[in-house]
């Protein structure tokens, strides 16, 4: 979706265990979501 | 991509809303994710900018991930932080760009706003300022921001399409969005992504 809004460059950095230890952990692993950053950039 | 929303933008602002209310009211209140000093170490904070920000700076902090993380911002730089909540974003970003910076964090939950209005005054930041809104449509005007940061928050967002247009709006040209946010690796049947209760619990 960022490529289709125009951003190039993109970086994304590794996986967070972000819900592991809390209470959405067993919904987290059942889709396997993590947390993520991201660098994109708007086009000079 | 699909132009049709899978729940009403508005319904789910306002789930979104009466939780982070409780998060602002209560951040110790038991979520399923984890708040505050302890998460912000777990997302790789620097440890020195997580033990020298105030307790009720960073007690509501419940971002997912650490918009910092592949770079830092520069001094003199303009930035919007989308769905600020209690300012802890705002608060680093404020460090990182100086006094001759501006960060303007953006909200829509007055109980989150008064905490992190709270918090930089409290730091003296007054390179830090927030404003009532929502991030479908930011009280920002065009090509302002050299950088916009998030956490946490698009996903929240039935919209996304219509966010990212945003951004592009308010960003200058060469701009910058770093943001950290969740994304699955396997994928959300498509009732589950019509239940807005799944969205926010």
């Amino acid at each position: 979706m960022l490529e289709q809004s125009g951003f190039v460059d993109i970086e994304i950095g590794p996986p967070v265990d972000t819900f592991g230890g809390a209470g959405g952990e067993s919904k987290a692993r059942l889709f396997e979501v993590y947390g993520y950053a991201f660098l994109a950039h708007k086009s000079k | 991509m699909s132009d049709v929303l899978p729940v009403d933008p508005t319904a789910l602002r306002e789930e979104v809303k009466t939780k982070y209310r409780a998060v602002a009211v209560n951040p110790h209140g038991g979520y399923h994710f984890h708040t505050g000093r302890p998460l912000a170490h777990r997302l790789g904070y620097a440890d020195d900018v997580v033990a020298r920000t105030p307790d009720r700076a960073i007690e509501a902090f419940a971002g997912v991930g650490n918009p910092f993380s592949l770079g830092a911002l520069r001094p003199g730089e303009r930035v919007v932080d989308l769905g600020s909540g209690g300012g802890f974003d705002c608060l680093v970003a404020a460090g990182q760009v100086g006094p001759n910076g501006r960060v303007v964090g953006v909200d829509m939950t007055e109980e989150m706003l008064s905490r992190s209005r709270a918090a930089a005054v409290a730091l003296g930041l007054r390179q830090a300022e927030f404003r009532h809104g929502v991030i479908e449509d930011l009280p920002i005007e065009a090509g302002w921001a050299d950088v916009v940061i998030s956490n946490g928050v698009i996903n929240l967002c039935a919209d996304k399409r219509q966010v990212f247009a945003e951004i592009m709006r308010v960003l200058k040209p060469g701009g910058r969005l770093q943001f950290a946010d969740i994304a699955n690796g396997k994928e959300v049947p498509a009732g589950a992504l019509r239940n807005i209760d799944l969205w926010t619990d």
